[in-house]
């Protein structure tokens, strides 16, 4: 099945990211560097290399993100605050043990704060609203202890809203389904232990229809497969107890041949450059898959399997046995 | 990285290509250096207005920007603007997010601003016509999302903004005349499942409305669905959209008349993997919900029907193998 996967490049790749101080792309996406961090940090787990990045720098950078006037994080110093950086900054802390720089009751307030009348929460104070800024909101919740706080019913209320035809979930309220808002409100379910309001049936059938014949997954029908839904999909199907319903074997093909062969990462298939929101959904993906080497990861929180069960967390969700060797 | 491919460049290619871009890092973060200084300072004059249009140009995913300009003309512009002036620097703005999106109709923050920009448009242009300027943007609305989702009929964004104007244009559109639009863009590809979404939508809210007949609708459904299965059996989307259809009825005739037309199709397409699919769903469906109304040896026969399409599945559609062992080990 062509080139295994090459733990050593990928981790030399994650590590030069940022090192690429004179690259464009590097500061034009400064905006997703909480987000990248977080990316980098979670696929080094996964290929059981945590070391690999300076704690202490880190954990440094995370905290010069925080905004002392709302209690939300920024992806950057000097950028405003958003729920999907905030997300980020807390699974960061929570990975290096770290929570103990943070004053949790701030943070658990600003995150209470964007939830809108109709049980969906807003980003920000400019108020666009997303399942994904749902799902942000219960998972940071449930890491810092405070799930307590929230409004369920209106939480799942506003989900069940979302759901479609197809048993899948869009962004909002009327929106197509998409296999990334599937995971986002499939996972909120499972960390509010609400399942019961899956279609589980139709969706596990949408799920395993998204598979072409080159192995890999999209997102939606009739559209192009894409290394990131590996995870997106491979999440919920886990959550659902239905990873065996694709073939293993070809999407785990698939992923292999979208790394990059001569620097490292993956890419969103294969001959494309590759980023780190690839290589970590690509890692994602073979470790749900039982790729042999790799850490467990908890497709929930997308955090080490062990850490989240450590706190008490884990769902019931199942992933394909680790294989031995390749 | 979506879609950009990876090339090998040679070493003087690569410095050459690096020298380019060093120019254009320098612009780039002098430019953020100096707007994100002015922001600090909450610096909300025109200056700064200008410079975060041309780092919006630049970059129009930094959100922190579009957030720093509408806290501009929040606090520094529109209070000492007249509505009229208000009006034409809202105009301007929507033209730059309409630039913008041609360029990146998928980023986020562009249609955010552009709704924010639809928000705050002011009453006018006179006391007799408060809602003249609103009415006259909202109407273009629709023409401009139209032209999106005919470059791209599958952007979740130009579809979302849609249901937005909508839900939100003053004089508000029939939703016949939705129900309508769909049909064109279903006609126009059925692999187009986000029309077939968001008729889903449409038809859902006329049916609980009162508006259409659900029954007489759903037979027309049905029929618009048969077309396009015949003019391609192995495009899921309409399989999808069919079942959705079925599962809604309650008449044992409609099932087993799409059983029936289903067969047809199967004998021309021997190999149809979706045909078969649909097949055990809705025998399964007969025997779920009709089980009183089938004589010992009807209930026999479907059972053994599915049995034999689900073991075929498995060698047409090896994938998902497991899928078709589990259905058949399970009982309906």
């Amino acid at each position: 099945m062509g080139f295994p996967l090459d733990v050593p490049l990928h981790v030399k790749y994650i590590q030069s990211l940022g090192e690429n101080k004179d690259d464009l792309v590097y500061h034009m996406t400064a905006h997703l560097r909480m987000n990248a961090v977080y990316w980098g940090l979670t696929a080094l787990c996964v290929m059981k290399n945590k070391d690999a990045l300076d704690r202490e720098e880190m954990i440094d950078f995370v905290m010069s993100c925080y905004d002392e006037e709302t209690g939300g994080f920024a992806p950057h110093p000097d950028h405003d605050p958003h729920l999907l950086p905030t997300l980020s900054a807390i699974q960061i802390l929570t990975m290096q043990d770290a929570l103990d720089r943070v004053n949790i009751p701030r943070v658990v307030k600003f995150i209470l704060s964007l939830q809108q009348e109709s049980g969906v929460f807003a980003g920000d104070q400019w108020g666009e609203i997303d399942t994904r800024f749902l799902y942000c909101a219960v998972n940071a919740l449930s890491l810092l202890g405070h799930l307590h706080e929230l409004d369920v019913e209106k939480t799942v209320g506003y989900i069940t809203r979302c759901r479609n035809f197809d048993g899948g979930f869009g962004n909002r309220e009327g929106a197509e389904s998409h296999a990334a808002q599937v995971f986002v409100c499939v996972a909120a379910l499972a960390i509010l232990d609400r399942l019961e309001e899956v279609d589980q049936d139709t969706l596990a059938w949408w799920l395993s229809e998204r598979q072409l014949p080159s192995g890999g997954l999209n997102g939606r029908p009739e559209k192009l497969e894409d290394v990131c839904y590996s995870f997106w999909v491979l999440s919920a199907m886990s959550i659902l107890n239905k990873i065996p319903w694709i073939n293993a074997d070809k999407l785990t093909a698939f992923i292999l041949s979208a790394q990059d062969p001569d620097h490292g990462g993956i890419a969103d298939r294969p001959g494309d450059q590759p980023d780190v929101f690839h290589t970590l959904f690509g890692v994602a993906g073979l470790s749900l898959l039982g790729y042999p080497g790799l850490d467990d990861l908890d497709p929930v929180y997308c955090m080490p399997a062990s850490l989240i069960e450590a706190k008490g967390l884990r769902k019931g969700w199942s992933a394909l046995p680790r294989k031995i060797s390749v | 990285m979506h879609g950009v491919k990876r090339v090998r460049y040679s070493r003087e290619a690569l410095a050459a290509q690096k020298e380019r871009e060093l120019a254009k890092l320098k612009e780039f973060q002098g430019l953020t250096a100096e707007v994100l200084d002015r922001k600090k300072r909450k610096d909300h004059g025109r200056e700064s207005f200008d410079l975060t249009t041309r780092l919006l140009h630049v970059n129009p995913e930094f959100y922190t920007i579009w957030n720093y300009r509408r806290l501009i003309l929040l606090d520094g512009v529109f209070p000492t603007s007249t509505p009229t002036q208000t009006n034409e620097i809202l105009s301007d703005d929507l033209s730059l997010t309409t630039t913008l999106l041609k360029q990146h109709p998928k980023v986020y923050w562009i249609w955010n601003h552009r709704q924010w920009c639809l928000r705050q448009v002011p009453d006018g242009p006179t006391d007799t016509d408060p809602n003249g300027w609103r009415q006259s943007y909202w109407n273009k609305e629709l023409f401009v999302v139209e032209k999106m989702l005919e470059v791209d009929p599958r952007n979740f964004h130009a579809w979302n903004y849609r249901r937005h104007v909508l839900d939100n244009m003053p004089v508000k559109r029939t939703e016949l005349s939705e129900l309508a639009y769909t049909k064109r863009k279903i006609e126009a590809n059925f692999s187009n499942f986000s029309a077939w979404h968001q008729r889903s939508k449409v038809l859902t809210s006329l049916w609980s409305a009162g508006k259409l007949d659900k029954p007489k609708s759903i037979e027309e459904e049905l029929d618009l669905v048969k077309n396009a299965m015949y003019t391609d059996p192995g495009d899921q989307s309409v399989w999808i959209y069919h079942r959705w259809l079925i599962s809604l009825g309650d008449s044992k005739n409609v099932v087993d008349r799409e059983i029936l037309s289903i067969d047809e199709l199967l004998d021309e397409q021997p190999d149809s993997k979706w045909c078969m699919e649909s097949l055990v769903f809705y025998k399964r469906l007969l025997l779920r919900k009709y089980s009183e109304s089938l004589t010992d040896e009807e209930r026999w026969k479907l059972g053994s029907d599915c049995e034999g399409l689900l073991a075929k599945l498995q060698r047409v559609d090896p994938d998902r193998k497991q899928r078709y062992i589990d259905l058949s080990g399970h009982s309906v």
